[in-house]
């Protein structure tokens, strides 16, 4: 078997099997760790809590509601401000979020009323939002206080507002994963089909699990605008509470993050006989495939035709100019889930890295599965990773460059590795033609930063180059290039601009009419 | 024109201006040297509060959780310590202090993390790591009581009670910081050098600012080891600067040593930097040198070039630590300023006794309120909709969005402030502090004219 045990973690022999080494010829039957177990305690995982998962990844990002926790004052505080999905009315659910303020009385006395004083108060601070969420946590799941009967208590004494309820305390799973799931099966039980739609198109999807990090969704939605489809939702990322009650019209779901959000998406086929397409908006290669995948679906193909061949000829060139540059940088793709096997094989074909390792924090084994599946022989799988192991592997893989959240980012860069946020993006959006040559631009940025090349000297020991007052990254990347390469005039680095989203919110979608399907009767 | 101390009326809050307990316990934790804080909870009370600490320092800290799970939630998770001070002991050989930090989840379930440590201490670590130096220390930190202030000031005090130890007099001095930043820390320890006093400095946070090193040093830790808590029992004296954070330990030591005690004033302006000095020289019988009438001067001389010409009678909102913000508001009015709004974001009974808050209430000569247990609507609303006019904003980053929103030039000051680079760096306590904030804010103001071209030709040639 290809486990590899951390020499840091011999001492807790149960963490074999969360780590492999995909061998030569070696198939997943015999190269899959371990997943979605509970966590090892003082390990310093990087996992966090099912209320995180619940509220922080998948609930706030509803762009048009009052976030409420029913609890003590540090979960909210904690999901202020520690988030990059946008919305586009002026980031309402990034700047306002709201806590019942749970104290020593209400623990002992029970928090109930307080709760409905607390939903009061927050919808007449702010007349014009009528939804809330409410999240449960540790405290408020503890002493057992009835969210839901509250909930539906001030429905019936509010009629213009609506409250949905999310049971899902930190404790609830190994890791966030737990609150991904508890918030999808609440969401289509509760609200699913309690709003009527306006459907404006012959072609209806809901796009589920895109959470318009720096604005992926505004992205992609305009690649199926462009198509004559209607996006009926967004679950959630600048998703309209109204519209997400409304998924049930919808023709097809499109599926992006399977991780966090597959569950609504099997309830919704179960339910409504609506299908799940997966699809991937990371590189051109699979975003072109999702695009017509989508297209075919509706019998449009042309029109995703003409977008991809579009965009390809605008933006294959600057892609290329890095894929050029970054050929053979060796990668840890140490994301949270998806991304493990969203971007292992494409960063790969598409811009030329080597992904060494990959992890998942909250992953499930089937995350695993794809990712190894899709990522070059040798490399380290790690789920459930922990301070110690993340070091080691960087130690033994000496790997370019990092892509995974803040806090071992900043492990990293004491080692001398540069950082990508995985999570939150850099200078996203990452998804889209233009987003993922701004993603290569920001690899090429860190890797060929030359503030990075002056941390790996030691003026006290080696020799210090004094012929130089300055070094660009270009200097640092071309040199070993081959000269086609380097003055190709075919190549050339992004041309787009700082904020790349501007001017998105104007374009207009002229309505397309249905197509006959290919071979129908006219 | 009244000062009007009031508490926030609502139940709710609409963004927090503090976190809970634990949080505070957990930077007490990071302070000490071979010490690795294990919080007894869910995994996000660390996860998050590992994610502030990164954000602001731009650091990695290390904290681990005990990862309770729904069977630990149901059945009692005292099994989860066991395991998880096993598992730092085995993977962490450098490590000897292990705070335990409870929070709202173990509270509520009743783990008895006394008991676990009794078992711990009998069992695990007598016949697993013998002869290894490990503390445990159980600290309560429910979320439900106080905030992180609290939390601060109970795990400082438990910790410097579990280890203070009366030998032989040390002849130095303990200073007591509270919540601060490593460039604080460094201006502390300059005013203590100058005036030749050695001293504890409790905490010493100073390498939280650490180097990127050709050797690669993976994590950012302080260094108060513990000898130093040790020795806290054989001071000359203590001075606590922050009452709110340090007080308690501070008082501890007061009561089971009788050690001269000072607590307060926080060192912020000159005026408290004055009374610092004047303490030290107290305490410890040393003079106050040349080389700080110099550096006061240095420092009156910048003040001077603004006060009058360009804070007189500005409006300013101040929000956070309620150490800082009343230490800023005393600065504040000595630079002509009016504070209109403090926010304190806890209910601590304490601040109604407070006399610097009384000495606000019976001597400011312009409308003025102090909201505590406050949120960040406290000041929205009354920006929004109540006609609050207001020239400057001093507090950490969460409340960025009201300075953006409506336009009002703001100063980042306190924690966290991840929205602007290396304020941790900066000090905003003694004579070093006072230049730092006064010319910062000027350059707020400043900015803030020539964005809105209000006056901003009379810079021309100030």
């Amino acid at each position: 078997m290809p486990y590899h045990l951390f020499k840091c973690s011999e001492c807790i022999p149960e963490r074999k099997e969360h780590a492999v080494i995909k061998g030569p010829g070696e198939t997943l039957a015999d190269a899959l760790p371990l997943g979605y177990l509970n966590t090892i305690p003082g390990t310093i995982s990087e996992r966090g809590c099912a209320y995180c998962g619940a509220k922080h990844v998948i609930g706030t990002p509803m762009k048009d509601v009052i976030h409420l926790s029913h609890g003590p004052v540090g979960c909210t505080y904690d999901t202020l401000q520690t988030k990059r999905y946008i919305s586009d009315n002026d980031n309402f659910q990034i700047k306002y979020t709201f806590a019942t303020d749970m104290k020593e009385k209400h623990i002992v006395f029970g928090a109930e009323k307080m709760l409905k004083q607390n939903i009061v108060e927050a919808f007449k601070a702010f007349p014009h939002i009528k939804a809330m969420t409410i999240y449960q946590t540790c405290a408020s799941a503890l002493i057992g206080d009835d969210i839901n009967a509250i909930a539906a208590e001030v429905m019936e004494e509010m009629p213009g507002v609506d409250i949905f309820v999310c049971n899902s305390p930190g404790f609830g799973g190994p890791s966030q994963s737990g609150g991904h799931h508890k918030i999808n099966i609440a969401w289509i039980n509760q609200k699913v089909g309690t709003f009527e739609p306006e459907i404006k198109s012959d072609y209806v999807i809901n796009y589920v699990g895109e959470y318009n990090i720096q604005g992926d969704q505004v992205v992609m939605d305009d690649y199926f605008k462009r198509m004559g489809i209607q996006v009926l939702s967004t679950f959630t990322g600048n998703g309209s509470y109204n519209d997400l009650r409304g998924m049930h019209r919808a023709h097809l779901n499109v599926l992006e993050c399977a991780r966090s959000a597959e569950y609504i998406c099997n309830e919704l086929r179960k339910r409504y006989g609506t299908p799940r397409l997966d699809i991937d908006g990371f590189g051109f290669g699979p975003l072109g495939a999702s695009l017509r995948k989508v297209a075919l679906f509706f019998g449009i193909e042309d029109r995703a035709k003409k977008i991809i061949e579009e965009e390809t000829a605008r933006w294959k060139p600057e892609l290329d100019w890095y894929a050029a540059r970054l050929k053979g940088k060796k990668v840890c793709l140490w994301p949270g889930g998806s991304k493990l096997w969203h971007w292992a094989h494409v960063i790969h074909d598409e811009m030329q890295v080597d992904v060494v390792s990959v992890y998942t924090k909250f992953g499930h084994q089937g995350d695993m599965e794809k990712g190894i599946s899709r990522c070059e022989e040798g490399a380290l799988a790690i789920d459930d990773p922990n301070e110690l192991e993340g070091l080691e592997a960087m130690d033994m893989l000496e790997p370019d460059i990092i892509f995974t959240g803040k806090r071992p980012g900043e492990v990293a860069k004491k080692i001398r590795v540069p950082y990508l946020n995985a999570h939150a993006y850099h200078n996203g959006p990452w998804k889209g033609f233009e987003g993922w040559v701004r993603f290569a631009r920001d690899i090429y940025n860190a890797v060929y930063s030359p503030i990075h090349e002056l941390s790996k000297l030691d003026i006290s020991k080696d020799e210090i180059p004094t012929d130089k007052g300055f070094v660009t990254r270009r200097m640092l990347s071309d040199a070993n290039l081959p000269e086609e390469v380097r003055d190709s005039t075919e190549m050339r680095p992004y041309s787009g601009n700082f904020d790349c989203l501007a001017g998105y919110e104007d374009r207009e979608y002229p309505y397309m009419k249905t197509q006959p399907a290919p071979g129908a009767a006219a | 024109m009244t000062c009007e101390l009031m508490e926030r009326s609502r139940a709710g809050i609409i963004n927090p201006i503090f976190t809970c307990q634990p949080a505070g316990a957990q930077f007490v934790s990071i302070g000490i040297t071979d010490c690795i804080g294990i919080v007894h909870g869910g995994q996000g009370c660390v996860m998050f509060v590992r994610l502030v600490f990164s954000q602001h320092f731009k650091e990695s800290f290390e904290l681990a959780s005990s990862s309770v799970h729904e069977d630990g939630a149901v059945f009692g998770a005292c099994g989860r310590v066991e395991q998880a001070v096993d598992v730092l002991l085995m993977r962490y050989p450098h490590v000897k202090v292990v705070p335990i930090i409870s929070t709202c989840s173990t509270e509520v379930i009743g783990d008895d993390i006394e008991g676990v440590v009794t078992k711990l201490k009998g069992g695990l670590l007598k016949e697993k790591y013998p002869g290894r130096e490990v503390h445990l220390i159980p600290i309560h930190t429910p979320s439900f009581v106080g905030s992180m202030v609290t939390g601060y000031d109970v795990a400082m005090r438990d910790i410097v009670a579990y280890f203070a130890k009366k030998t032989e007099p040390s002849g130095k001095l303990n200073v007591m910081t509270g919540w601060v930043n490593p460039g604080d820390v460094t201006a502390i320890k300059h005013l203590l050098t100058e005036m030749d006093i050695e001293a504890t400095v409790l905490f010493e946070i100073e390498a939280f600012d650490s180097p990127l090193m050709p050797s690669g040093n993976h994590v950012s830790h302080g260094e108060t080891t513990i000898a130093d808590l040790e020795g806290t029992a054989n001071a000359v004296g203590t001075i606590a600067l922050s009452p709110y954070e340090g007080g308690k330990a501070a008082k501890y030591l007061e009561k089971e040593f009788d050690l001269p005690t000072i607590i307060g004033p926080t060192p912020i302006g000159i005026r408290n930097t004055d009374t610092f000095l004047a303490n030290l020289r107290k305490l410890t019988g040393k003079p106050i040198p040349e080389s700080l009438v110099r550096e006061r001067g240095i420092a009156l001389d910048a003040l001077t070039d603004l006060a009058h010409m360009f804070f007189a009678d500005k409006k300013v909102a101040i929000y956070g630590n309620p150490d800082l913000v009343i230490g800023l508001a005393e600065f504040c009015i000595d630079l002509e300023m009016h504070p209109t709004v403090l926010l304190l974001g806890d209910d601590n009974p304490n601040y109604v006794k407070d006399p610097r808050i009384k000495a606000l209430q019976e001597n400011v000569d312009w409308d003025m309120e102090i909201v505590t247990n406050a949120d960040f609507w406290e000041l929205e609303d009354r920006i929004k909709n109540r006609g609050l006019k207001l020239d400057l904003i001093l507090g950490h980053s969460k409340g960025r969005f009201i300075s953006i929103d409506y336009d009002i030039p703001m100063l980042r000051v306190g924690f966290p402030t991840y929205d602007r680079a290396g304020m941790y760096r900066h000090p905003v306590v003694g004579y070093a502090g006072a230049i730092w904030l006064a010319e910062q804010m000027a350059n707020v103001l400043f900015t803030d004219m020539e964005h809105k071209r209000v006056r901003e030709w009379s810079l021309n040639m100030w």
